[in-house]
């Protein structure tokens, strides 16, 4: 029996889910869009953001100053790959980039098996308080998750529509050409973004922390349920991906109220769905443009 | 006095193992309007794509103002003051008119937009609408608009008036006039009434190759112009 | 004479994995020997079509489920078993096809990986009751024994799947020199000036997608006889990209690929998990850097320098029918 309390700790866990899914899916759209690449190491950033998390809590007692780590790590683990690897492949079929990410986010996993182990570890939740919201007592921290996933999506509206630098990124997503006509190093701005895309994976991965158990295949699990946000969504799209992680979240969270196995099943026939009627997604544009 | 802005010599290209261009030699000079003509695929967007740096030759030389543009990245040959508008017209669609000078402004630091409103007053009115919006002549306007920003030596314009209605390309042809006494122009075109009336030179391509070119106001007439396409 | 070239090609490949029988444990063969079977759908996939599937586990586990089923719950006849491994790979290929090609390339590694945690799921937690979860399903002592090549003796089972993958692999090979290859190749090369063909195109791509997975399932099968258990491990997205390897590891595009692929990766594996019990580490760096400097792969690369230092020591007659 669905009770009202249910469906609203239901709605609030999805859309803290949707928000961890949104935070990791708009780094892959983010490289999609601009520099036609498939960034799967994305999810390696989540777990070294995860990982970080953990141990800088288990250090400081503090999970926040772990989140904050783990987001400088990524970001930093970023710039060395876009620089040494990326650089190199620009020019090459996205699914070419496709596999070589593959081969990072696998080494990656194997780097940090190498420093934590393979055990998973649990990240205590930084404050067990509860709010009530119509008579439901809910977690305040999936709040501040959905708030901060939140403010992430408005400061990347406002860095995208009211910085030059955005508005740089914006032209470039739409024809890299005409941004370098102008003088402009384009690759000045595929760096800067792909080192944002990977400190929002791993801010992901920190927020996400104590949720779950962290462990060195973590970004593996997370791996089908940001592909079918992207795709949903759109590649390239940050509108399209924040719709579709917001969707997929709430049918994760009440689909697996209703039935368990609808958790994973769901979010795949929406997928199918979606393409069947367009085969580039929602938002996605159906031609590439370079 | 007029002397040399823009120097070709000797230069190829090719993509992949097809090659396209042949031993290009040729020069513009201040204050001058040059015009390219010759048929569909006969190397035109290719010499101006080479020239700009988007290609790279593979021999020959680009100068610029006594510097060697070959070799240079793109961005960089254009912060130099040589800028290609390519053919398409493709403003950035998502981008309102303010965004899109607003990024010619960026890269040149050159935020005196008082010059292409003097040229473009229609722009004024259109400041924030869409540019996917315009009509082929307002986003042609804007292509140069954008591009004149950091005065640059050499604007590259490949085919400027394909599309346009006949009144636009006359203001556009009154416009090139103006533009060239600051900016040299180096324009493909294939409105041969238009380039004769404009050009000081005229360079006749074909296969790749520069087969005629017409040096003083006297000797460009369309029939001349007709003979080596 | 080409045909005579590439029957002793083949002739040869598999003579050297049979002498390497007596030398190397015959689990490591079999094991080889399926996996490029395996990898030939993907390899024929990448190379032909230009379609990178992540989601080759998905495809294996249809053809490993589909025979177990048949091995546990109906018959014993392990060749019945892989006959209905293929066929329920080939329906499902058959059913999912029609949306999965009309992808776009990038789309279609993602999907594809996409279905394969689905079926990790389906086999794993939804269809419980008759894939029974992660206990998997044993059926090795229902496998009946057959006369001739008696399939629950491994050494038996060798030689058949050797047999099998020989058949496999002269039928790729017969598809590459067909029209059928070429009009591959051309959806591959040009996909957008050859759209406008619309229907034609995708039925090139359906048959291909419908080949290479039928492929994909009879190697399935073939595991599922060969170890007797399958288990959702099969369809585990940790693994979705040990085909993709492969094909790269050997060449993509190469005939031989997929062969010196799984010889290769098989034999790391063995080889690196017991020196530095790291894998992930090794794999990925390996993949980055034969993506980044050597993409052509190890027979890719090793080819040429094979045809030159062949050619160098044939007699002159024979060098001019090629
Ligand atoms: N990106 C490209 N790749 C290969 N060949 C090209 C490419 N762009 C143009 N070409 C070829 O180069 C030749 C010259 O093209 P182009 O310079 O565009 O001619 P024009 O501008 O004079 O019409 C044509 O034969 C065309 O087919
Ligand atoms: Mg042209």
């Amino acid at each position: 029996m669905i009770t009202p309390q249910l469906l609203i700790s239901g709605v609030i866990f999805g859309l803290s889910i949707g928000s961890i899914y949104f935070l990791l899916a708009i780094g892959l759209s983010l490289c999609f869009g601009l520099m036609r690449i498939i960034s799967l190491d994305q999810l390696l950033y989540y777990s070294i953001g995860a990982n970080i998390t953990y141990s800088v809590n288990l250090l400081s007692g503090n999970m926040w100053w772990g989140v904050l780590a783990g987001m400088a790590v990524a970001a930093l683990a970023s710039f060395a790959v876009e620089r040494v690897i990326f650089l190199r492949i620009y020019a090459r079929d996205p699914t070419f980039s496709m596999i070589t990410s593959f081969g990072i986010l696998i080494g990656g996993i194997g780097i940090i098996k190498y420093f934590w182990g393979v055990v998973p570890r649990p990240v205590e939740v930084p404050t067990l308080l509860q709010v009530s919201i119509f008579g439901t007592e809910v977690p305040v921290y999936r709040l501040i998750v959905i708030a901060i996933a939140a403010v992430v999506y408005i400061g990347i509206w406002l860095f995208l529509h009211r910085t030059i630098v955005g508005k740089a990124i914006r032209a470039a997503i739409e024809d890299v050409e005409h941004v370098e006509g102008l003088g402009i190093n384009v690759s000045r701005l595929f760096t800067l973004t792909f080192i944002i895309a990977g400190a929002l994976s791993g801010l992901a991965g920190g927020l996400h922390a104590p949720l779950i158990m962290v462990d060195p295949t973590m970004g593996l699990e997370m791996l089908a349920f940001v592909f079918m946000v992207v795709i949903i969504g759109g590649l390239g799209s940050i509108k399209g991906t924040l719709v579709s992680a917001l969707v997929i979240g709430q049918v994760v969270s009440l689909g697996s109220i209703i039935y368990a196995p609808m958790a994973q099943m769901a979010p795949f026939v929406i997928m199918l769905l979606v393409l069947l009627i367009k085969p580039t997604g929602l938002y996605g544009s159906p031609v590439f443009k370079r | 006095m007029s002397r040399e802005i823009l120097s070709v010599k000797g230069l190829n290209a090719a993509y992949g193992e097809a090659k396209v261009l042949f031993d290009i030699d040729m020069s513009v000079n201040t204050g001058q309007i040059v015009a390219c003509v010759g048929r569909n695929g006969a190397g035109k967007t290719t010499l101006l794509k080479s020239i700009a740096g988007f290609l790279k030759p593979t021999s020959g030389s680009v100068t610029a103002d006594n510097t060697l543009l070959s070799g240079m990245k793109s961005y960089d040959v254009a912060k130099f003051g040589v800028k290609y508008i390519p053919q398409d017209k493709k403003v950035f669609f998502d981008l309102t008119v303010r965004e899109n000078l607003e990024l010619g402004s960026y890269a040149t630091k050159d935020y005196n937009w008082d010059q292409v409103i003097a040229y473009f007053p229609k722009l004024r009115l259109l400041m924030e609408r869409k540019a996917g919006h315009l009509s082929g002549g307002e986003r042609q306007m804007l292509m140069i608009g954008r591009a004149i920003l950091g005065r640059p030596k050499v604007l590259l314009i490949d085919e400027p008036t394909e599309g346009l209605a006949p009144g636009i390309v006359a203001q556009l042809k009154s416009t090139f006039r103006e533009i060239s006494l600051k900016t040299s122009l180096l324009i493909v075109e294939q409105n041969l009434p238009l380039v004769c009336a404009i050009a000081d030179k005229v360079y006749a391509v074909k296969d790749g190759r520069i087969v005629a070119e017409l040096g003083d106001k006297e000797s460009i007439s369309v029939a001349a112009c007709e003979r080596y396409l | 004479m080409n045909a005579l070239r590439w029957w002793w090609g083949i002739l040869l490949t598999f003579a050297l994995l049979g002498i390497a029988r007596v030398f190397l444990p015959l689990p490591f063969m079999n094991e080889v020997v399926i996996f490029s079977i395996y990898a030939m759908g993907c390899n024929f996939l990448i190379g032909r079509v230009g379609y990178i599937s992540f989601g080759q586990p998905a495809y294996l586990a249809f053809g490993a489920y589909a025979c177990a089923f048949y091995l546990f719950y109906f018959g014993t006849n392990p060749y019945v078993g892989i006959l209905v491994g293929v066929l329920g790979g080939l329906i499902v290929s058959l059913l999912i096809g029609p949306l999965f090609v009309r992808l776009r390339s990038d789309y279609f590694a993602m999907v594809n990986l996409a279905l394969a945690v689905i079926v990790f799921y389906l086999t794993q937690k939804v269809l419980v009751g008759i894939t029974h979860g992660d206990n998997g399903l044993w059926f090795l002592t229902r496998i009946s024994s057959t006369p001739l090549l008696d399939l629950t003796i491994p050494s038996h089972f060798f030689i058949f799947s050797l047999l099998l993958a020989a058949l496999v692999w002269a039928f790729y090979k017969y598809l590459d020199d067909s029209i059928y290859g070429a009009c591959c190749l051309a959806t591959k090369i040009n996909e957008n000036k050859l759209q406008f063909l619309g229907y034609h195109n995708f039925s090139i791509r359906l048959l291909a997608f419908v080949i290479a997975n039928s492929t994909t399932a009879l190697a399935g099968a073939m595991y599922a006889v060969y170890l007797g258990f399958v288990s959702p491990e099969m369809a585990s997205p940790s693994r979705a990209a040990d085909p993709v390897i492969v094909t790269i590891l050997g060449g993509v595009g190469t005939l031989f690929g997929p062969i010196v692929g799984a010889i290769a990766y098989t034999g790391m594996k063995d080889v690196i998990s017991k020196l530095i019990g790291n894998w992930e580490l090794f794999i990925g760096f390996l993949l980055v850097f034969i993506m980044l400097v050597a993409d052509k792969g190890i027979w890719g690369s090793l080819a040429p320098v094979l045809e030159k230092w062949l050619f160098r020591r044939k007699s002159p007659d024979s060098r001019g029918h090629d």
